[in-house]
């Protein structure tokens, strides 16, 4: 994990009892993970009566330092040791290294889920709805009496936050043709997942 | 139910009894082909030499034709409606039973391109599919992420059309416990009773 002179700065800072008693540590170590995990949070999450009596420059880079570390853990899936070795380095005592630990390891896994959700993807069907219909004539042909399916998948974009629809007409035997094919995937996934 | 035709449409067809059967099976088969592919002039041009009648009236005679068999097609009329409409003509019984061949012989595939012309949704071609599993990306290393990405193809309006689409398994399960439902609903009571009793 590559980071930088400014976070071990912050870090320092945070290891140092004198500039955060354990209360005010505690506080921005929390005020950290929710920033980061809670979609509400905003600029007052560190708007606390204890953590007053600190600079607030000092208070923002300490918590840009720890939310940058936590960001970094969990993109590489860091271990307890690997947290353990580098809050060492910083001096940080043994209490601390543990609540660190503690709170990183109960945060874990939304922490996994919010930095998966983050990138680009292809767009992504959600659900899908269909329409049988029986048609009868148009006005080019009459007497047609056939069934037709209309189906509608819905998709989801994640860059545009657009949500377009795909939709396509198509008789019994493309519907079969359609369903045989997503059951050989289907298959296909259940095959892999026992290997 | 018999065939309207109109007064302008009976002289186009006023033609057709003065050249022998053997040309009047060759329009038909120029009507055919022009439905399917366009119409092209440069044979109207070709055929008025060789019978020695002008142009316009070799292209009445196979536009008249035409739409004796698209009516005819699209109204789906009985063999025993068409003898009746194409008796008010006034031909010979050698050129209506010409006429009722032609209308027989090539019904089907007018209807296919009639049903062309409808106002028409993106059909279903094909699909194809490929399982992935992701492993990392820029935010998140050490991932297990399977998905399933599909490449839909659709035909509209002669086009293809290909859409690249992904989704996750339960998804997937989804999709396809939702249409079979879709499929079922064909073999159900209701299904059966309207497509039995609207003919």
């Amino acid at each position: 994990m590559e980071l930088s002179a400014s976070v071990q700065r912050g870090f320092q800072t945070l290891a140092d009892p004198g500039s955060f008693d354990s209360n005010a540590f505690a506080l921005l170590l929390r005020a950290a993970f929710q920033s980061l995990l809670d979609a509400q949070a905003d600029e007052a999450v560190l708007d606390h009566p204890d953590l007053k009596h600190i600079d607030p420059v000092v208070l923002k880079h300490c918590h840009a330092a720890a939310a940058t570390y936590i960001l970094e853990a969990g993109k590489h899936g860091a271990d307890k040791s690997t947290l353990s070795t580098y809050l060492e380095d910083c001096k940080f005592d043994p209490e601390r290294i543990e609540l660190f630990c503690t709170e990183y390891q109960n945060n874990k896994n939304s922490l996994e889920i919010l930095l998966g959700s983050i990138g680009r993807s292809l767009p992504h069907i959600t659900d899908v709805s269909w329409r049988l219909e029986y048609q009868i004539k148009t006005n080019q042909l009459n007497k047609m009496y056939r069934p037709a399916y209309l189906v509608t998948l819905n998709v989801e974009n994640t860059d545009s936050q657009s949500y377009p629809e795909i939709s396509f007409s198509c008789n019994m035997e493309q519907l079969q043709d359609l369903v045989g094919k997503l059951k050989d995937a289907s298959k296909s996934l259940e095959r892999a997942t026992q290997l | 139910m018999l065939l309207d035709l109109s007064e302008e449409h009976k002289e186009h067809l006023a033609f057709l009894p003065q050249v022998d059967s053997a040309v009047v099976a060759e329009f038909g088969r120029i009507a055919v082909e022009f439905l399917r592919r366009g119409s092209n002039p440069k044979i109207y041009e070709g055929a008025a030499r060789k019978l020695s009648v002008s142009s316009d009236t070799v292209q009445h005679g196979v536009e008249g034709l035409t739409y004796l068999l698209t009516e005819s097609s699209k109204l789906m009329i009985s063999e025993l409606d068409f003898q009746d409409s194409v008796f008010v003509l006034g031909f010979s019984e050698e050129l209506n039973k010409l006429l009722l061949q032609l209308y027989l012989d090539n019904r089907k595939e007018i209807r296919t391109i009639l049903n062309e012309l409808a106002p028409d949704l993106p059909s279903y071609h094909s699909l194809e599919w490929r399982l992935d599993v992701q492993l990392a990306s820029r935010s998140l290393r050490q991932q297990i992420k399977p998905s399933v990405t599909f490449k839909l193809h659709l035909n509209h309006n002669g086009d293809q059309n290909t859409k690249v689409l992904q989704t996750d398994p339960a998804t997937l399960l989804h999709l396809v416990q939702q249409l079979e439902q879709a499929l079922e609903e064909m073999k159900t009571n209701h299904c059966r009773r309207v497509v039995r009793n609207i003919k």
